[in-house]
């Protein structure tokens, strides 16, 4: 059996126990992000650990268990509910407000492509495939720095298993530090979280090879991703220190079948995280917090 | 039992009566660890704070007659069963925003002090396993965690928790590692680093609670001194407080799952999670709504 087949069987479920309430706190570093850009939380520091991405180049990997947002390995599990709020870098700062984010299953990455190889061919090693799922989107997130603004595509296998298809041309954007979206639609703006691929494809399988024609000036991983849900939190969370004191704040709660249709399937290994649209400005210093519940059938 | 439609839930609060408020108000009683959680049960207030005045590694029962303290929320009920409406939630502290606030049913504890925590090693607990007359059958749904009943010594050993799951199966917890020198109140299987657990133990693959706890199992090199306490709950609800000084109300009826459950004898208690480190002497304030039917 799987799934549920009513609110019912939906809330037995929990006072049956088969539920789980996690809690996870993510602090971004100090080095300034974009706004309306992209980050991905699960770089930084926190509950649960860091993940860099820091394993052999090019070969794709999954991220550990334990660099993801806890949730008990059981099959046929849901997200009942996401809450989060973000605190802000400072009793001023105001620019960690209205992010956009989304809940995603890290499936599989490749680190280390370096966006100074101009014509080379960055070949990957596909020593795993995609652990969950059939396919998933891609993102491109910064492993540190970079300085200019690079040119590259990527050649992968679609969603239904053929191979060789090639993304159009994708720019970079230049970043102050790893953990950031490193690519933009356009150059200079148009931030999107997954690269765009061929005409008629709709996800990838596997990456085969990353070709840059203008050098970025950084290093970069390509992540294979299922997106779970996308939620927004308005207001940053603080208290000023001068004038007259003053408390601001709000909280994210989204709770599935009644926020939206069916609860997301969180398959067994998932490696959960999240990666956000900061609208306000830098989420430098900044830290997200949130609790995330899920049921099982 | 409960409510057979919102007409009846209106008819049971205003021609019945059967609906009440409870609050509670904490005082910190030491500074809390940024990206940790703390239990509320020893911190001054109401209820007043707990002493956990057990023997050592025999697990206690409590519920709301606990003479230690507990809130009072209108007493037994059956056959009608009792459900929170809503809930609210303000802390005023000067650092350690924003938080989380979380109820729990505090079905019982086990503590342990002196050599018990100093050394290393199995420390085997008396336990009588709970039932299907328990207030949660078999233990269904319930959770542990470990908190620090004053200052915690130095050194952060590894620790495992057995247990028995709801079926008489035995268990075990994902190994944690504890939390040195922790403050008054915090939960050692929680923090910002490897091996950290927020709030709960994680139980075996499948497993939905844990009707017996068998043994806390030390490793590595232990903590200088101690006491502390391993809880055993019910997870009930969590209210997020983004600031200082604001007070956030969350809505149970319209929710889903709905009406979460009031068992009768609950120990309804809090635990709270801190963004920064929230400074000695912040207080909490919690009030919740209930009523009954049937």
């Amino acid at each position: 059996m799987s799934g549920f087949r009513n609110i019912k069987q939906y809330t037995d479920a929990t006072t049956d126990g088969k539920t789980w309430t996690t809690q996870f706190r993510k602090a971004v570093g100090s080095a300034a992000t974009i706004t309306s850009s992209y980050i991905d939380y699960s770089y930084f520091a926190g509950s649960p650990p860091a993940n860099f991405y820091a394993s052999t180049p090019l070969e794709s990997a999954e991220i550990d268990l334990a660099r993801g947002i806890y949730v008990p390995q059981v099959d046929t599990q849901y997200l009942q509910n996401i809450m989060v709020m973000t605190n802000a870098a400072s009793a001023t700062s105001t620019t960690n407000q209205r992010q956009d984010l989304t809940l995603v299953d890290y499936l599989m990455y490749y680190p280390f492509f370096d966006s100074d190889a101009v014509g080379e061919d960055q070949d990957t090693s596909n020593t795993i495939t995609l652990p969950r799922y059939n396919s998933g989107q891609v993102i491109c997130i910064a492993q540190s720095a970079s300085s200019a603004i690079g040119q590259f595509t990527f050649t992968y296998t679609n969603q239904d298993g053929v191979s060789g298809k090639v993304s159009p041309v994708i720019f970079t954007q230049i970043v102050a530090g790893g953990g950031q979206s490193a690519n933009a639609e356009i150059s200079g703006g148009g931030f999107h979280p997954y690269l765009p691929l061929a005409v008629g494809d709709s996800s990838v399988k596997s990456i085969e090879r990353v070709n840059f024609t203008v050098a970025g000036g950084g290093l970069m991983a390509l992540v294979i991703v299922h997106p779970l849900k996308t939620f927004h939190v308005a207001q940053e969370c603080r208290r000023t220190t001068s004038g007259n004191l003053e408390s601001y704040g709000s909280a994210a709660s989204v709770d599935s079948v009644i926020h939206t249709a069916g609860a997301p399937e969180i398959k067994q290994g998932a490696r959960l995280g999240i990666i956000a649209k900061g609208n306000g400005g830098s989420l430098a210093s900044s830290t997200l917090i949130g609790t995330l519940t899920t049921v099982w059938s | 039992m409960g409510f057979t439609s919102q007409d009846d839930l209106i008819a049971q609060i205003t021609n019945n009566g059967k609906y009440g408020t409870t609050i509670c108000q904490k005082t910190l009683p030491a500074a809390g660890t940024a990206g940790a959680w703390t239990d509320l049960g020893n911190a001054a207030g109401i209820p007043v704070a707990a002493t956990y005045g057990a023997a050592d590694l025999t697990f206690t029962s409590t519920d709301d007659t606990w003479s230690e303290g507990a809130l009072y929320n209108g007493g037994n009920v059956d056959p009608a069963t009792k459900h929170f409406l809503s809930a609210g939630a303000s802390c005023v502290a000067a650092a350690g925003a924003p938080w989380f606030i979380m109820a729990v049913d505090d079905v019982g504890y086990v503590k342990l002090s002196g050599t018990n925590v100093s050394t290393t090693g199995t420390k085997t607990v008396t336990m009588t396993a709970l039932g299907a007359g328990a207030r949660y059958p078999n233990g269904e749904g319930l959770r542990m965690y470990m908190s620090a009943l004053g200052a915690l010594g130095a050194n952060a050993p590894t620790c495992i928790v057995n247990y028995l799951d709801t079926a008489g199966n035995a268990g075990a917890t994902t190994t944690f590692t504890s939390t040195a020198s922790a403050t008054s109140g915090s939960l050692i299987n929680t923090g910002a680093a490897a091996n950290k657990y927020n709030p709960f133990l994680p139980l075996a693959a499948g497993d939905t609670g844990v009707s017996d706890i068998v043994s806390v199992v030390w490793s590595g090199t232990a903590h200088a001194s101690g006491t502390v306490i391993l809880h055993l709950v019910k997870p009930l609800w969590t209210i997020p407080v983004p600031a200082t000084g604001l007070y956030n109300k969350v809505d149970f009826v319209n929710a889903l799952p709905s009406f979460p459950k009031i068992p009768d004898g609950a120990n309804i208690r809090f635990i709270m999670f801190q963004t920064g480190a929230t400074t000695t002497g912040g207080t909490v304030f919690v009030d919740y709504d209930w009523a009954y039917g049937g």
